[in-house]
């Protein structure tokens, strides 16, 4: 019976010291996390799809959720040390080095995985634009009837201005079945006017319809606000012009511009200055000739 | 007597043997896995929906398949080797030997006894993982009537894995036939390299010899169907049935080596 509580004591006592010493380890500062998370992959996808023998289902969802820990884990760093949020539309500030081959070991394990493509569809074109479309295109081989990879190769495509090859690639994935109509009238879209805000509106429009993750869906939000708001500085600006053509002089305080910017439908605070989409008051700029979003706008600035 | 009992249809004798290996792999807490493996689905149910953005049906399909057939194949290899070790080893064996019944009906019987165990585990997984499905997407998915395909495939891999076992704990220790039987499973997989390395090769030889290992191993890639399951997809019925035939050849075909080395082998 003594012998017992002994044990018991040794296990109780045992157990409080190992936790005790892993406190005491936790809090030592050190940064082998960051260091591992940054190295290459032993592996590549083909050598690591036969090593995972018919496993490789679970390896490829355990790729994509060390992706999504990866970046989420890169985004509470920025937050971290950056004092403030992390803006989805400017992903240059994180260091995403090894982001491009998690997915595409993941999507080498399971090719009809189609999250992963999409995933690097919209996080990939800043970080490495050679690798978003390389990855987009092994998609596309490894599952041809997808419309939405064209979609998506579409939209790397506009993003980097090349308007011709996007305005083929819709082409392409519009002769798909299942293929949404809209798909050829964006195609053409691209030829004719690829650059225009109209067909950008269009483009995250429709990619914000065909995405489930919130974080593309507010990411669209925020661009299209930006587009209504790139809409609304064109207006005040035409109106400034118009004011300093017929006064000699730049606008002093947005009172004196207020009724001819009231009257083109913008909406504004109670010193007369427009509000962007989000309710910001616009800044006057250049000693009041120019207009620019307030330095603590929440609209995107790219 | 014993003239009549051989008389008997051959499955009165392999049924209670098989009865018996059941109930012993019962009583061995086989199916204690089982509980691992709901805490482990029940665990990806929870957990996974924040994990993984929204990908929780697939990873759970895939968690699932994968769990039944690791769980599968320990079992098939554990207890695999230790069904005829076992009875030597407590000498139980020379005591149904002395009995009206052919080495050959023991072995069945024996085998017989591990397939339904393993049946009854797989399908009680089967079942664990469709209700995981259905709480994880609240209510009946698709998914439910897709995995089960895979899940039969993945029954005969374990069956073939068993008398793969079997037919080397017939003539080698438990250890050595463990060790065995899982390269036998792992170069399975690799069937699809060894026919390959055999096309490559210049030298008319080793072109034979990778196309023999070819033949002669167990093609079991052809059984892993957990990846197109997870994503909903229905395998054609053509494959399925040919892998379920060479299946039942190849099962057949390790019984008659592991009979013919039993009859072999001096017990005293």
């Amino acid at each position: 019976m003594k012998k017992d509580y002994l044990l018991v004591l040794i296990i109780v006592v045992g157990l409080s010291a190992a936790a005790l010493v892993t406190r005491w380890s936790d809090v030592q500062p050190r940064n082998t996390a960051a260091q591992f998370a940054e190295e290459p992959l032993y592996l590549n996808g083909p050598a690591m799809k036969r090593l995972t023998l018919a496993f490789n289902g679970v390896a490829a969802d355990w790729y994509w959720i060390r992706s999504l820990q990866y970046v989420g884990r890169k985004i509470v760093s920025f937050e971290d040390s950056h004092d403030g949020r992390f803006n989805l539309n400017d992903l240059s500030g994180l260091d995403l080095r090894a982001l491009p081959s998690l997915l595409r070991m993941s999507t080498t394990l399971d090719p009809q995985f189609m999250e992963p493509y999409y995933y690097g569809a919209v996080i990939l074109p800043d970080i490495n634009p050679a690798e978003a479309i390389s990855l987009l295109h092994q998609g596309i081989a490894a599952n041809p009837n997808q419309w939405h990879l064209y979609q998506h190769l579409g939209y790397i495509y506009w993003q980097r201005r090349d308007y011709e090859k996007a305005s083929e690639v819709y082409a392409a994935g519009a002769r798909l079945p299942g293929a949404p109509l809209w798909m050829t009238a964006i195609s053409a879209r691209m030829k004719a006017e690829g650059g225009s805000r109209g067909a950008a509106r269009e483009m995250y429009r429709h990619l914000g319809e065909a995405s489930n993750d919130e974080a593309v869906k507010d990411m669209v939000a925020k661009q299209i606000m930006r587009l209504d708001s790139l809409d609304e500085r064109d207006l005040i600006s035409k109106a400034l012009r118009e004011y300093a053509a017929a006064n000699g002089r730049c606008a002093a305080s947005w009172r004196e511009v207020a009724s001819t910017l009231h009257a083109r439908g913008l909406r504004s605070d109670s010193t007369g200055a427009p509000l962007d989409p989000l309710g910001t008051p616009y800044r006057l700029t250049k000693n009041g000739c120019e207009v620019d979003l307030a330095e603590n706008s929440a609209v995107p600035k790219r | 007597m014993s003239a009549r009992v051989y008389s008997r249809p051959m499955l009165s004798r392999t049924l209670p043997i098989a009865r018996n290996a059941f109930l012993e792999a019962v009583r061995d807490r086989v199916l204690y896995n089982l509980v691992i493996f709901a805490l482990l689905l029940i665990a990806g149910a929870l957990f996974l929906g924040e994990l993984s953005a929204g990908q929780e049906a697939k990873i759970i399909v895939d968690l699932g398949l994968s769990a039944i057939l690791l769980f599968g194949v320990f079992i098939a290899i554990f207890s695999g080797v230790g069904l005829v070790y076992k009875e030597i080893e407590r000498r139980t064996l020379y005591a149904i030997l002395s009995k009206p019944v052919g080495r050959g009906e023991f072995l069945l019987g024996k085998y017989l006894g591990l397939c339904l165990t393993l049946f009854v585990n797989v399908l009680i997984m089967g079942v664990g993982l469709s209700l995981a499905l259905i709480f994880v997407h609240r209510g009946f998915d698709p998914l439910v009537a897709r995995i089960w395909p895979a899940i039969l495939l993945i029954y005969i891999e374990l069956m073939i894995l068993t008398a793969v076992a079997l037919l080397f704990s017939s003539f080698s220790s438990p250890a050595l036939s463990a060790l065995l039987t899982f390269f036998v499973f792992t170069i399975g997989h690799f069937s699809a390299d060894l026919k390959a390395l055999a096309q490559s090769m210049t030298s008319a030889p080793a072109r034979w010899l990778f196309a023999g290992l070819y033949y002669l191993f167990p093609n079991l890639a052809g059984y892993n169907i957990i990846t197109p399951s997870a994503h909903g997809v229905l395998p054609d019925a053509r494959p399925v049935i040919l892998a379920i035939v060479y299946g039942l050849i190849y099962i057949a075909v390790l019984l008659a080596a592991t009979t013919l080395i039993f009859r072999r082998r001096n017990l005293k």
